[in-house]
């Protein structure tokens, strides 16, 4: 009973914190600038906050910094759908199945229930989720105070398995990925001897390439060059949007698929690896396995709305827990949000509730009061946001340029870290062409020294012998789990290429 | 580099092992990609190159730019070059586009943020 009556007592501190005028504002900000970049095709999540991230060192406080970046990443969840179905582009990229049945339902003049539709599942699912966050994360965080080294390393690289395994379609390319991102993370001083890696002499790579330059060079402008390839243009469906209130024909026929897309999407999103654009998927395709009439999928079915965008946003909330209770974060955006905490000064981990309580609770209380702003902003006011549409990408893709130039060159007033951003630029547009996704990357540059530090301190540990990372209990489970992870991924691939072998 | 050993593993232990599966990684990705047989489609189909190099064009002239003649004037050069090669807007859109924009960006990192911001031969 006590542990629950400490969860209220965090909780409530955490509103006094949430409501004070300076973290209000900028959970204003955060949402506001994250349903932008969701309906905004070509600018997401990961590149905004990414974008911020020089920002941060300027905002004095971890709370109200992390407070505006959540806001970004599950505000952008919001947005995203409103460009799905309005112009069949994905605003972002947990947004890609709603244009499957959102276009649909608009061309049939329902834009409307199928924006609020959109509008009430991610309300709901996001606040099941911050629920879930506050139940969930005290007792994991005080279940992981008992991981040493080893469990460290079982679960940071079930971590980035999962992350590239679940994520794109290759997976010798999502792992290519990662062992790049970890090499990359290795340059500069050694963490346990202070011995100097991968430098050829450059001083200025001592302290290792900084993550800021690295994710705002791979994202901001590898995203920008790679959308100049082609003329992304937003073309309207309707410009009459009315009845976003669904009719009870909807709500019925809705409000399981978002009670099943909150689900999934928390499970999901807890998994690290998991996240917000694989939960969508899952979403649609159990919506559309448990519908009575599956033929309507396609072809303007609301619950291929409501699941998938009930999904992402419940994921987006989850995907907190991994970050704020054991310190690793599961996928990209919320690599950038880790980075942002240490740059602050804070490290997550499973002693960030007790020793910064103020930081947790704060922004797990302001995500409760951000998805009631996101409602709000979503519902009465999207027709506002459709405005947005019409700002050529023409005019944005400069201005973004921009940003990250004078965003990267404020960290350390430093010019060279602004052609050190623009190499990262062009290695990233190389790599979205030849269809290797950097988020991989970014996760393991992340996570690198954690993976390194905990498999150096285990073997020195166990005198050398790999077998500790088997004997104790939690670890042997995280790595019999990654075993069988690989072997089931493994099958499925041989299955379909027979399949393909025999079309 | 000190490779140490399982018993003592040091610098260069984990670049080690990395560079090793990198290795092996890439053998299999060359060969799947061999199996597979070459694709006909070109790496850049019709002039699709034109605009990202361009933009990396603009790119490297504002990095350089910026140090010689200072944040304002680059700015707005880099504005006026993107929107005038890049697209194809009218001209009373790109001005305005460009002396707002370099505006605003002064105010926030310069003005609100006190960035430092290069102030070149002005300065």
């Amino acid at each position: 009973m006590g542990e629950i009556f400490d969860i209220f007592q965090g909780l409530a501190n955490g509103f006094q914190i949430a409501f004070s005028l300076t973290n209000i504002t900028f959970a204003l900000i955060g949402a506001i600038l994250g349903t932008m970049v969701g309906i905004l095709p070509g600018l997401g999540p990961s590149a905004t906050i990414s974008l911020l991230l020089p920002l941060s060192f300027k905002i004095g406080s971890p709370v109200t910094s992390i407070i505006m970046m959540a806001g970004i990443f599950y505000g952008a969840m919001y947005g995203g759908s409103t460009t799905s179905i309005l112009v069949n582009i994905p605003g972002e990229a947990a947004s890609v199945v709603t244009c499957i049945d959102g276009y649909q339902m608009a061309l049939k003049g329902r834009a409307g229930p199928a924006l609020g539709m959109a509008a009430i599942g991610s309300f709901v699912a996001g606040t099941i989720g911050v629920l879930g966050l506050t139940f969930v994360a005290p007792p994991l965080a005080e279940f992981a105070l008992k991981f040493g080294p080893p469990e460290y390393f079982s679960l940071t690289l079930l971590g980035l398995v999962m992350a590239t395994l679940l994520g794109g379609d290759s997976i010798i390319k999502g792992l290519i990925m990662i062992i790049l991102g970890l090499l990359l993370g290795s340059i500069g001083l050694d963490p346990i001897s202070g011995a100097i890696r991968f430098t050829w002499g450059f001083h200025m790579l001592q302290e290792g390439i900084d993550f800021v330059t690295l994710a705002m060079g791979m994202f901001g402008i590898g995203e920008i060059f790679y959308n100049l390839e082609k003329v992304l243009k937003a073309e309207l469906v309707t410009r009459k949007i009315s009845h976003l209130w669904p009719s009870l024909k909807d709500w019925m026929e809705c409000r399981w698929a978002i009670v099943r897309g909150s689900l999934i999407g928390f499970l999901i999103g807890i998994l690290p690896g998991g996240g917000a654009v694989i939960s969508s998927l899952v979403s649609y395709a159990v919506e559309k396995r448990v519908s009575k009439n599956p033929d309507e999928f396609g072809k303007g079915a609301i619950q291929g709305v409501a699941g998938p965008e009930s999904a992402n946003n419940a994921a987006a909330s989850a995907s907190f827990i991994p970050l704020l209770t054991l310190g690793i974060p599961g996928n990209a955006a919320i690599a950038m949000i880790f980075a942002a905490l240490l740059i602050q000064g804070v490290t997550p981990g499973p002693f960030l509730i007790t020793e910064k309580p103020d930081v947790f609770w704060g922004v797990v209380a302001s995500m409760y009061i951000g998805n009631i702003m996101l409602l709000i902003l979503n519902l009465p006011m999207v027709g506002l946001w459709v405005q947005l549409l019409r700002v050529p990408y023409s005019i944005l893709a400069p201005v973004i340029v921009l940003f990250c130039c004078v965003g990267v060159f404020s960290v350390r007033n430093s010019v060279f870290d602004i052609w050190v951003m623009g190499v990262f630029g062009v290695i990233g547009y190389i790599f979205r062409k030849v269809g290797l996704e950097p988020g991989p990357l970014i996760l393991a540059f992340v996570l690198g020294p954690i993976l390194e530090r905990s498999i150096r301190q285990a073997l020195l540990m166990s005198a050398g012998s790999p077998a500790i990372f088997f004997t104790r209990p939690i670890s042997g489970t995280l790595m019999i789990g990654l075993m069988l992870f690989i072997a089931f991924q493994v099958f499925r691939n041989v299955r379909k290429q027979r399949q393909r072998e025999k079309a | 580099m000190a490779m140490g050993s399982l018993k003592r593993p040091g610098p260069g232990f984990l670049p080690f092992i990395l560079a090793c599966i990198l290795i092996v990684l890439s053998l299999a990705l060359i060969a799947s990609q061999w199996k597979k047989g070459s694709g006909k489609t070109p790496f850049w189909p019709g002039r699709t190159w034109l605009r990202p190099l361009l933009g990396t064009v603009a790119f490297a002239l504002y990095a350089f730019l910026i140090d010689l003649i200072g944040f304002l004037p680059t700015t707005f050069i880099f504005l006026v070059l993107w929107m005038w090669l890049i697209e194809s807007i009218a001209w009373r859109q790109i001005a305005a586009v460009s002396i707002g924009v370099t505006v605003v960006l002064y105010l926030i990192f310069g003005y609100f943020l006190e960035v430092p911001l290069p102030g070149g031969v002005f300065s």
